[in-house]
């Protein structure tokens, strides 16, 4: 049985083709990269653009009606893809980046410095998300890339603390003693032994992390934080839809799918790689 | 006694975690691009405006001397006054937070008695269909935003049925029905992720309690199955619950801030936001602030549970 | 060419002095695992250190290698003390002072391929190009029994006995001073046991190298140990050339230990008695006052109970902790010097 890492692209085809479910949360994941590139080629409509046939129900020519300022809804529907996938991406990133290294170094030197950045993390978790997120961003100065920065932040704790948590696991391993007897610098430990080994966990997180960075995208852009008009975005698009929820059900319900689907895409796919980066099945011997 | 002693010293530990907080919420307006003061006065103040709102609220003094006074008034009560209606912080949070707490209680109440119940069933059904259906559910549940739903929820039963009114709160003081009428949907729609949390946290403790040898052996020797699940199942798995519904309640305080916009409860959570857009950073800290203090000690209080219902953890 | 021979002129290439390693048990507990130990191991020589477990002598083999830090005591690397020595120089020092380990499995890096956990000591310092450092990393597990092809494959690809082969090539590659065989066959199937050992015994012909064999197994210990030191519950309680271990011993525990040394030859023509200790170990957090192995020995008296015997020379080189070492293998009572 070989390891998951031992000839990359082919171990993940045959995962590809095993999994369906991973094939099909990856796939979906693949369109919305391609919606997003090719934007202009699927629709001829500018998501910007007002004209006067407001709220039109969906037909042949708008397929999915206009809004409330005669905008067509299914272009600006494409149009917020890239917003969403920028959005999602942005605030794991942010999320990781001031995550792992205080996660890791915490794990790595224990002692003071470690019951420094736990106490910390705690109370970062005491924040309720969104409301921190909402705080944030209302520092920072309201927008897309603003708030998810913040949202990036929100996430930062749970890396720090679940990075920290294998850090200290690996950190104990026999090979890593080993590596310090052969006079391996501390830097140098960490980056072979202890980044390899510790970060299974987290690559599942991640993609349940894009979920959870999208819902919030989504809720904050629909309480006006977030993207600004008149650039579209999933959320905010939920935010207008649902004053005229009753006369054009299509502009609330189209949104809230595709919110839906994609957070369910990037969850089914972190659920796969669970599975599939299992220690048991690596089969030690 | 030594249970005292350690709950003490568990509750200790929780002051620098509130010291932290503070701090970090202190840190917010240090996190403003540019000059906070001019931020404030907005885009059409003159300089004098901006001097004036930077000695009005102390932002020409050093960082340290702010935080002292901050706190030192915070604790007194004092959170500073809006700088949008001049009205003190402490009074506009306290005015508006009943209702976002009265839908964050429903909502975790009708977590757990939805959740349980649905993590019990699946879990003595493990595998089956209407286990795997449970699951699903459950799996939708926790990626569905949840103002859409509460959208949904709105159009279909307030109205489509128009069992329930649209918008708005009424005091829980003097209108008992009322406010509980206008919370339930809100609160139903909070209640989603948290039930969805709770039936797959207790549906994974309880399946490896009922597949572990010990009660494999205690199947073995004949005791039915419905006691085993109550004495053995559910106690192992209420620690679990325990500290499920601790995350619970921090996620679903965090989550009444969309609801609220959606069905326009004029709660702490939109005051927060309202307050974020406008500037108002008073609001925003003196806000947060409670709703920190809040979740603190609603996690005290689970942690102090936890330490006395669970056996283990009192030694060392 | 080293010298494979042990040489008695040259400074000991490790000294051992009154070293004590504690661990913290909890808050307030201590666990003494080597109690205030000295020994010295020469250039060239295979040294070993028996004892059961408990005994504290892995943790010595590690303090040896600069792995646990001795709350009291010196160790000394041919006359220098890499514990006081600053990190960076700590480092390159220690290089000469290696280790291998009683799990294989777990000294290997489950993600690394073996040529690049093979390589990893060169790739430590980062002397030479790549190309070069895995051409001595090839070498030298050609040396230790492994072909080329097994360079990419990963550990869990590996048996037993070829992973222990993959990480003696590994510390080949640094061309040690001394190696400190932490019970290094004890997990390997006993015919691999035997190939390991004559591949260790091969290696100390051609690299020279110095041995501190620790092992639980006597009959191990005895055929290939130049001298040996017996451990009890953190202290030595014998030293001796090997020879002199076998056929003069001074020390019960001694005693028990060879007669229990399975011999192939039927009952009436064996040697000695079998001695089957009594008793369960005692716990080393609470070790028997005075002489820590009275509470098994057959021989134990008062004065047992009331004085710890010291570790005392009863002839060149040869030192045992026990009151009656001179006399309790004449049979009878023991009787005091």
């Amino acid at each position: 049985m070989t390891s998951t890492f031992d000839r990359p692209a082919s171990s993940f085809l045959s995962w590809i083709r095993s999994d369906l479910r991973a094939a099909l949360c990856f796939g979906y994941l693949v369109l919305l990269v391609l919606l997003s590139a090719a934007a202009p080629l699927i629709t001829h409509y500018s998501p910007i653009e007002q004209t006067m046939d407001f709220l039109a129900p969906p037909g042949a020519d708008h397929w999915l009606g206009t809004d409330d300022l005669g905008r067509d809804v299914f272009a600006r529907v494409v149009y917020g893809t890239p917003m969403s996938l920028y959005a999602s991406f942005l605030a794991v990133g942010v999320g990781l980046v001031i995550g792992l290294p205080f996660g890791m170094l915490a794990g790595y030197c224990g002692g003071w410095f470690d019951a420094v950045v736990s106490r910390m993390i705690d109370t970062l978790l005491s924040f309720p998300g969104i409301v921190l997120a909402v705080a944030v961003t209302g520092a920072l100065g309201i927008g897309l890339t603003n708030a998810m920065i913040a949202v990036g932040i929100v996430f930062a704790p749970n890396i720090a603390r679940l990075i920290r948590i294998q850090t200290i696991v690996v950190k104990n391993e026999l090979y890593v003693e080993a590596a310090h007897s052969f006079g391996m610098p501390v830097w140098s430990i960490i980056l072979r032994h202890i980044v390899p080994n510790a970060i299974q966990p987290i690559i599942v997180q991640v993609t349940l992390m894009l979920a959870g960075a999208l819902l919030a995208e989504a809720s904050l852009s629909f309480l006006g934080l977030g993207v600004q008009p008149p650039w579209p975005s999933w959320g905010q698009m939920l935010a207008r839809g649902y004053t005229y929820m009753e006369i054009a059900p299509a502009q609330m319900y189209v949104p809230g799918l595709a919110i839906l689907l994609t957070a369910l895409a990037y969850n089914g796919l972190g659920e796969s790689l669970r599975s599939r980066l299992d220690p048991t099945r690596l089969g030690r011997g | 006694m030594p249970v005292l002693r350690f709950l003490f010293w568990r509750a200790m530990q929780v002051i620098p975690v509130i010291f932290m907080a503070t701090l970090a919420i202190f840190g917010l307006v240090q996190l403003v691009p540019g000059d906070p003061a001019a931020t404030i006065a907005g885009e059409y103040a003159t300089a004098e405006n901006i001097e004036a709102i930077r000695q009005s609220l102390g932002l020409d003094r050093p960082a340290w001397e702010q935080y002292g006074t901050w706190l030192w008034n915070a604790v007194h009560g004092d959170l500073s006054n809006s700088l949008l209606t001049g009205l003190p912080v402490l009074d506009e949070v306290m005015r508006q937070l009943p209702s976002t707490l009265l839908i964050a209680v429903l909502a975790l109440v009708i977590a757990i008695l939805v959740g349980v119940p649905l993590g019990i069933l699946a879990a003595t059904r493990a595998n089956s269909m209407l286990d795997r259906v449970v699951t699903g559910i459950a799996s939708l549940g926790v990626a569905v935003p949840n103002f859409w739903l509460g959208m949904i929820l709105v159009s279909i039963f307030a109205v489509g049925f128009g069992w329930f009114p649209t918008t708005g709160a009424r005091p829980l003081t003097t209108d008992f029905w009322g406010a509980l009428q206008h919370a339930v949907l809100p609160a139903a729609t909070l209640a989603t992720g948290g039930i969805a949390e709770i039936t797959r946290q207790l549906r994974s403790s309880l399946i490896e309690v009922l597949q572990s040898q010990y009660v494999r052996t205690l199947r073995a020797k004949g005791l039915s199955p419905a006691l085993i699940l109550w004495k053995h199942g559910l106690r192992n798995a209420s620690l679990t619950l325990l500290t499920v519904v601790g995350l619970v309640f921090n996620h679903t305080l965090g989550a009444t801030v969309a609801t609220e916009a959606v069905f326009a409860i004029p709660g702490a959570g939109s005051m927060i936001v309202n307050a974020a857009i406008n500037k108002d950073f008073p609001i925003v800290q003196g806000a947060v602030f409670v709703l920190v203090m809040i979740v603190i000690a609603m996690n005290l209080i689970i942690d102090l549970l936890y330490t006395v219902l669970d056996p283990r953890v009192k030694k060392d | 060419m080293k010298e494979n021979r042990a040489c008695s002129t040259d400074m000991p290439i490790v000294t051992v002095e009154n070293v004590t390693v504690r661990f913290p048990i909890g808050r307030t507990r201590t666990l003494t695992a080597v109690d205030s130990v000295t020994l010295s191991v020469r250039r060239g020589e295979t040294f070993g250190l028996i004892g059961e477990s408990g005994s504290g002598k892995s943790t010595l083999g590690r303090a040896v290698v600069c792995l646990q830090k001795p709350a009291e005591g010196n160790i000394s690397h041919e006359g220098q003390d890499p514990y006081s020595m600053r990190p960076a120089d700590l480092r390159r020092h220690r290089r000469q002072y290696q280790i291998i380990f009683q799990d294989p499995a777990a000294a290997l890096d489950p993600r690394m391929t073996i040529i690049k956990s093979v390589r990893e000591p060169l790739d430590a310092v980062g002397e030479g190009s790549v190309a070069e450092r895995d051409a001595l990393a090839l070498e030298m597990m050609e040396r230790a029994g492994l072909g080329p092809g097994f360079a990419k494959l990963y550990p869990h690809q590996l048996s037993g006995g070829q992973k222990q082969r993959a990480c003696i090539a590994r510390v080949l590659t640094l061309r040690p001073s001394l190696i400190v065989c932490d019970e290094a066959v004890a997990a390997l199937d006993v015919s691999i046991q035997a190939e390991i050992l004559n591949l260790l015994a091969d290696l100390q012909h051609e690299f020279g190298l110095t041995y501190l064999f620790i092992t639980h197994n006597i009959g191990v210990v005895e055929h290939i140990s130049d001298t040996i030191a017996v451990m009890y519950l953190g202290q030595i309680i014998e030293i001796a050339p090997a020879e002199q271990l076998s056929q003069n011993y001074r020390h019960p525990y001694t005693e028990a230990l060879l007669s229990a040394e399975p011999v192939a030859l039927p009952s009436h023509l064996r040697p000695d008695r079998r001695i089957i200790l009594e008793g369960e170990l005692p716990s080393p957090m609470e070790p028997p006052s005075g002489c820590r192995f009275r509470t098994r020995c057959r021989y134990a008296t008062t004065r047992c109970a009331a004085e710890m015997p010291a570790l005392r020379e009863i002839a060149p080189r040869h030192h045992a902790a026990c009151h009656y070492a001179e006399t309790f293998r004449d049979g009878q009572s023991p009787r005091a010097v």
